[in-house]
């Protein structure tokens, strides 16, 4: 009970330092259960509050950060021509993945969590932890090198525009991790498309050229010199002829499906060793997050179902059409490019952004799935579809309900 | 056909008149507190969208070009002409509208008249002569460009009703939010702009 009794000790006085105090109490109510309970009446009768269950979604997300560290190091390297198997030069991937990495994070967290406290205080709230999510899903879906400046102005405008504008945790209309990753599409649109954006280390203004290591992987070369193992060599600046730093769909977009084959396979693909978003590559570490927010039925299966089946809908669709290169693209492989997994399985089934009632998780997974296969291969402007498809249902999902909900009383009154 | 038809879904969605051109704001805002209003108003500017274009098509063509009747340019008159059918024709919905369904007279109030200066009918006339649309063309484009601004206002109201239970802060209430919601839902609606249905 050291703690207990440590926290008790510190606890800033509530009127004096409002913004302390709501900190103090986000810390001591995710370490310690409140022993206060609502007296008169009953009210919820689960432990599972709203700190639990969004404690759940951060834990199915692990796997994909573990995958997503190794991997900015991977394609790293692999820009640069060396370790290009799988296991080699591990230790010098994962160091690299975490230099980039630990930076993104902290600063979502910094900047997102102490708005949210900000305003918690100013509303005299305690703070809701709706943040946490956010907070852990911006970073996956974010290319590695994004600067820290843009996002830290995204991840602003997010929280204060598109939550704390709705009145918070809750009651945001659009995903919030969505809107910090669109504001950046629309707002700084050099830094998140192209082919250059996705391989860390990758200078798009200096083709052919890497980025010069900082300090912190000279710190850790001190240490590898220790354990006489391999360094980040300095020396190692230049580009391998012939890299482009193509994405999957990059090359689906302007040769089909015979351009993405030259240059992975289909493995890749599936395992996730290719460039994108940091946490969107590996398609089985994903599935395992859905499963395990499935199983504790913190997603919806009724929208990762009908998103699927919209999805392979536009894709049989488009496969009968067969336009362009693109469009021929086999519906089966059109799921493995890009973040059609990620974003179905994280994004989509936001409860709080998504139709609430079932028939309407049913209509609005089906058109996630059909209109964001309709913007990814027919529209150019964009390279992937599911952000805005998803942003777009966001929309509508309000309308949704409201129908769902007319219907269901016009039924009752006909059968009454 | 197919023609036709790209039009429609171009106007609906990829060049939506409210959301990408911000177009018809006045009602829009003021008439998406609750679903049931916002979805007769958007009737309203379907019928009097689809019936206008072509009306004013046949004006320009006929009456208005170098090649019409008069046989002299009279396209400076092509403002007056077209808030003058407009104005006629919100009347005729009006007379209708008040007939039919009282309460939804009522419940549109100033802005049923108000449709007429509503920008989004004489910019889509305009827009229509600009892009030298034929007859068919003019009412497919009509009929689009009224469904998308119908999608956009019973979206807004929609979510208008759903945040009427929220915690929004004091200052931002009623317009203010819906201001934010408009840019925000401009945003969604850049998923599909840019699209071309033509190319394929």
């Amino acid at each position: 009970m050291g703690l207990l009794n440590f926290l008790k000790k510190i606890e800033p006085d509530k009127k004096k330092s409002p913004v302390l105090h709501t900190l103090f109490d986000a810390i001591f109510t995710l370490a310690y259960s409140p022993a206060t309970v609502t007296e008169g009446g009953v009210h919820v009768r689960d432990g599972m509050d709203l700190k639990r269950l969004m404690i759940h979604v951060v834990l199915a997300l692990q796997l994909c950060f573990l995958f997503g560290t190794y991997n900015i190091g991977h394609q790293h390297f692999v820009a640069a021509g060396e370790y290009m198997g799988f296991l080699e030069g591990f230790h010098l991937k994962l160091v690299h993945g975490l230099i980039q990495l630990i930076p993104i994070v902290l600063v979502t967290m910094v900047v997102g969590l102490g708005i949210e406290i900000f305003f918690a205080a100013r509303k005299g709230h305690a703070v809701e932890e709706g943040f946490i999510v956010s907070g852990m899903l911006i970073p996956l879906i974010m290319p590695p090198d994004i600067p820290l400046w843009i996002l830290g102005v995204s991840v602003a405008f997010a929280v204060i525009i598109g939550k704390e504008a709705f009145g918070g945790t809750g009651m945001n209309i659009w995903n919030v991790a969505l809107l910090a990753r669109v504001f950046v599409f629309f707002a700084y649109p050099t830094t998140i498309s192209g082919d250059q954006v996705w391989v860390s280390g990758y200078e798009s203004l200096n083709p052919g050229v890497m980025a010069d290591y900082g300090w912190a992987h000279g710190l850790f070369n001190g240490l590898f010199d220790l354990l006489n193992i391999d360094t980040f060599d300095a020396a190692r600046t230049a580009v391998i002829d012939g890299y482009s730093g193509a994405t999957p769909l990059a090359l689906a977009y302007s040769g089909g499906w015979e351009a993405v084959t030259q240059n992975f396979s289909v493995s890749q693909m599936w395992w996730g060793t290719i460039p994108g978003s940091i946490g969107e590559t590996s398609k089985p570490f994903i599935i395992l997050g859905a499963i395990f927010l499935l199983l504790t039925k913190v997603a919806s299966w009724r929208i990762m179902l009908s998103a699927c089946i919209g999805a392979i809908t536009m894709g049989l669709i488009l496969n009968a059409w067969g336009a362009t290169p693109f469009m021929d693209v086999p519906w089966y492989y059109q799921l493995y490019m890009g973040s059609f997994f990620f974003a179905i399985a994280f994004m989509a089934t936001d409860p709080v952004t998504a139709s609430t009632t079932n028939t309407g998780k049913w209509v609005y997974g089906f058109l996630i799935g059909f209109i964001g296969m309709i913007v990814r291969v027919m529209n150019p402007a964009y390279p992937e579809g599911w952000m805005l498809a998803i942003l777009f249902l966001n929309t509508f999902s309000a309308l949704i309900d409201h129908y769902v909900l007319e219907s269901n009383i016009s039924k009752r009154l006909q059968s009454a | 056909m197919g023609e036709l038809i790209n039009i429609f879904i171009k106007s609906a969605f990829i060049e939506n008149l409210a959301l990408a051109y911000f177009l018809g704001m006045c009602s829009y805002l003021a008439v998406s507190k609750s679903v049931k209003t916002a979805f007769g108003l958007g009737l309203a500017v379907i019928f009097v969208l689809g019936i206008t274009m072509p009306i004013n098509w046949m004006i320009s063509t006929f009456l208005l070009s170098e090649t019409g009747l008069f046989g002299i340019d009279l396209t400076f008159l092509r403002l007056i002409l077209f808030i003058a059918v407009i104005a006629s024709m919100v009347q005729l919905v009006e007379m209708v509208i008040e007939k039919y369904s009282p309460s939804l007279y009522n419940s549109l109030g100033i802005f049923l008249p108000l449709i007429t200066v509503n920008c989004a009918i004489l910019g889509g006339s305009l827009f229509m002569v600009a892009k030298e649309y034929n007859f068919a063309e003019s009412v497919a484009f009509g009929l689009g460009g009224g469904f998308g601004w119908f999608l956009a206002i019973i979206g807004i109201a929609a979510i208008r009703e759903k945040i009427r239970y929220s915690a929004v802060p004091p200052g931002l209430r009623g317009l203010g939010m819906a201001f934010i919601l408009t840019g925000l839902m401009g945003m969604a609606f850049m998923s599909l702009m840019g699209i071309d249905p033509a190319a394929f």
